[in-house]
């Protein structure tokens, strides 16, 4: 076997209640300048396929291609409706390994194509889960939640997969994905065995991708491409898992309704509670919706059941993993500024921080910088707010 | 009625709890001097596994791929389940797995406990890998199937079904809650905002006394514990550990800051003329006509 029968990226669409989800055509952006590049380098024509599966959805065909897609697969199909694992992972394996689609695809490689080149999911309740099952039963390898993608060719020296000696391995996907801390980035690579005891190919590269880190390119109503239409295969006993309900619920936050949002990440620590009511009492004073930084919901802090069930919930997150925002103030207190937490405020109009380290990073990301302990800092703040307030009404 | 027949999965992790963890100046984290302790989406998956025990009476068998110090994570999952069997496969081999490799280890282990499974659970994701792949991955390996970001579920012991409630996080659109029914057997994977609902007397009665005996169990969990070497637990060996894994951790670097992208005023927090003048500003941003 060579790289030759592995092609084209496929990429997963996802969408709910009659809506491609945003991250979907974001995926679809970063593909499309991957492979603008790629193919030009290697001088190849290989694809982005977006793949997707529903009942009714023939039409989204059209806006996938608009958005940077070169062909699509589409499995329309009333068992299809629901979302369920088994069904879907199976339906997507068949399309990733189908001859046929792959000759539609590009009839060039169409004779020795095995498996997707790359295979790219979001990063989300569906992907997430899907991405698994789906490289389980391709047998191949899976990086999640990442938010940067480099292909090249790569010589590596591996103990085990290589037996410590240097391979090239032509066109791997670098797959950057950013630990907890929000700190450091692990470049997580797909690559073959190529040790004769255990030889191994290793395709496709696959991946889950954050969503909101990618843009996606401006849709183009001229653009082409091969719209393919799968029948696919469903098995009786699948069917016996019933999707009993779906309802949409509405979040208790509402970032969107708010002129000011404030947030508060680990320097809470030394008294969450009392640290949080001052948060609380900040908030209410800018009549504010309250946000959070990663690691806070994930209630490793002490704190009493009550602030923790309302304040310490994924739901308040900003950053790559919660929110993106952009309201007109954003208030960051003892917030280091980890890229994560970052790229979910950047956009807001302005920008005030407080923190008692001059060296945290949120200092480049803010307008004013308030030096000093928020358990010292708030207070003074909120009576000043009153007192400004007072003016402004007796005047 | 056949009882339950119930799996967790459940994995050591760091302790990022105040106090236990530790952090290196540059704010990533000190792995020597970071204890370890039970992941805290381990013991959710444990707390589910439990809430079947006591709704309808259940067998719960434990289990972790992990160093021979992991039998502590095992022991504390069985003080919050009443585990009746505790299995760890450790084994230098199983080291530097991926996801793919570790679900290879899982679920060998899990199709050589004692009888068939009903449910198996593991947690939402690890606190240090962060993956979330390898509860369904395991669960595709063992071809059960898999429900996850569950929030609730009730098992019919007569249908032999399970029906849970699953919570869909989404990006820009809001959040769906979906209620999925599925025969036996099913793999779980349990959402951080899991609930028990206990709601009457008997239950409230059984949780006591399956939590006494838990607390007992617990005290001398090595009586449970069984741990697997590579050969005791007779898993194909090019499938398991760096061998079976397709994918490598190639390099780890520091995410290089971004270009200042404000130039910040400096104020001094405990300047009262200085928080004036910071007041003045943010009450300016707010009334800011914005127009877009």
């Amino acid at each position: 076997m060579t790289e030759e029968n592995y092609r084209h990226v496929y990429v997963v669409i996802e969408h709910i209640d009659g809506k491609i989800l945003p991250v979907s055509l974001e995926m679809l952006g970063e593909a499309r300048r991957l492979f603008d590049d790629f193919n030009a380098r290697y001088s190849s024509n290989e694809k982005i396929v977006a793949v997707i599966l529903g009942n009714n959805i023939k039409d989204f065909s059209k806006e996938l291609i608009e958005y940077g897609a070169d062909a699509v697969v589409c499995a329309d199909h009333p068992e299809l409706k629901d979302l369920r694992n088994t069904i879907h992972t199976k339906v997507i394996s068949q399309i990733a390994l189908d001859k046929e689609i792959a000759s539609r695809i590009e009839p060039d490689y169409a004779k020795e194509f095995k498996k997707p080149r790359y295979i790219f999911f979001a990063a989300d309740s569906i992907g997430r889960h899907l991405s698994s099952t789906v490289l389980v039963e391709l047998e191949s390898g899976l990086a999640s939640d990442i938010n940067k993608l480099v292909i090249h060719d790569m010589t590596v020296t591996h103990q085990i997969k290589t037996e410590g000696k240097p391979t090239l391995f032509k066109k791997t996907l670098e797959m950057y994905r950013p630990d907890f801390s929000g700190f450091l980035w692990t470049t997580i690579l797909c690559l073959n065995n190529t040790t004769p005891s255990i030889k191994r190919e290793y395709y496709p590269q696959g991946c889950s991708i954050i969503p909101g880190v990618f843009e996606p390119i401006k849709p183009d109503p001229k653009r082409s491409g091969e719209i393919i239409f799968y029948e696919p295969k469903i098995e009786e006993n699948d069917l016996k898992v019933k999707v009993l309900s779906h309802k949409i619920v509405k979040s208790e936050v509402d970032f969107e309704i708010r002129k000011a949002v404030v947030s508060f990440g680990r320097g809470i620590k030394d008294a969450p509670d009392e640290n949080i009511k001052l948060v609380v009492e900040l908030a209410k004073q800018l009549d504010a919706e309250i946000g959070i930084s990663l690691p806070i919901s994930k209630k490793l802090l002490p704190a009493s059941q009550a602030i923790s069930s309302t304040y310490m919930i994924p739901a308040r997150v900003i950053g790559t993993s919660g929110s993106k925002i952009s309201p007109m103030l954003y208030v960051a207190i003892g917030i280091s500024g980890a890229m994560q937490h970052i790229a979910g405020m950047q956009d807001s109009e302005f920008v005030v921080a407080i923190n008692p380290d001059e060296n945290s990073p949120i200092k480049n990301e803010c307008d004013i910088f308030i030096n000093g302990r928020m358990e010292d800092v708030i207070p003074l703040l909120v009576e000043e707010l009153k007192k400004q307030q007072q003016v402004v009404q007796a005047g | 009625m056949e009882p339950l027949n119930l799996a967790v999965i459940v994995k050591l992790e760091p302790d990022f709890s105040e106090g236990n963890v530790s952090y290196k100046p540059d704010g990533t984290l000190n792995r020597n001097e970071t204890k370890s302790t039970l992941g805290p989406h381990s013991g959710i998956a444990a707390k589910a596994a439990f809430y079947a025990k006591v709704r309808y009476g259940a067998k719960i068998s434990v289990c972790s791929m992990g160093p021979p110090w992991a039998d502590i994570a095992l022991q504390q999952a069985q003080q919050t389940c009443d585990a009746d069997v505790l299995h760890l496969y450790s084994d230098r081999i199983f080291a530097g797995a991926d996801t793919l490799a570790t679900a290879e280890t899982l679920k060998t282990g899990i199709e050589k406990m004692q009888g068939k499974m009903d449910i198996v659970f593991s947690g939402h994701r690890a606190s240090d890998g962060e993956t979330g792949q390898t509860g369904p991955q395991t669960a595709w390996k063992l071809g059960f199937t898999f429900i996850g970001n569950v929030i609730s579920y009730d098992v019919n012991l007569e249908k032999r079904t399970v029906v849970a409630k699953c919570l869909l996080t989404l990006n820009g659109v809001p959040n769906v809650i979906e209620e999925i029914e599925a025969p036996l057997p099913v793999f779980l994977t349990i959402d951080p905002s899991y609930k028990s609902n206990f709601t009457t007397v008997s239950q409230r009665i059984a949780f006591e006394k399956y939590q006494k005996e838990a607390y007992e169990r617990a005290r001398n969990f090595k009586q449970s514990l069984k741990v697997f070497n590579i050969d005791e637990l007779g898993v194909d060996k090019t499938l398991v550990g760096l061998a079976g894994s397709p994918t490598i951790v190639y390099q780890v670097e520091r995410i290089p800051k971004g270009k200042a992208t404000r130039q910040a005023e400096v104020f001094d927090g405990s300047n009262s003329e200085h928080i004036r003048k910071v007041v003045a500003k943010m009450r300016e941003a707010l009334s800011a006509m914005v127009i877009k």
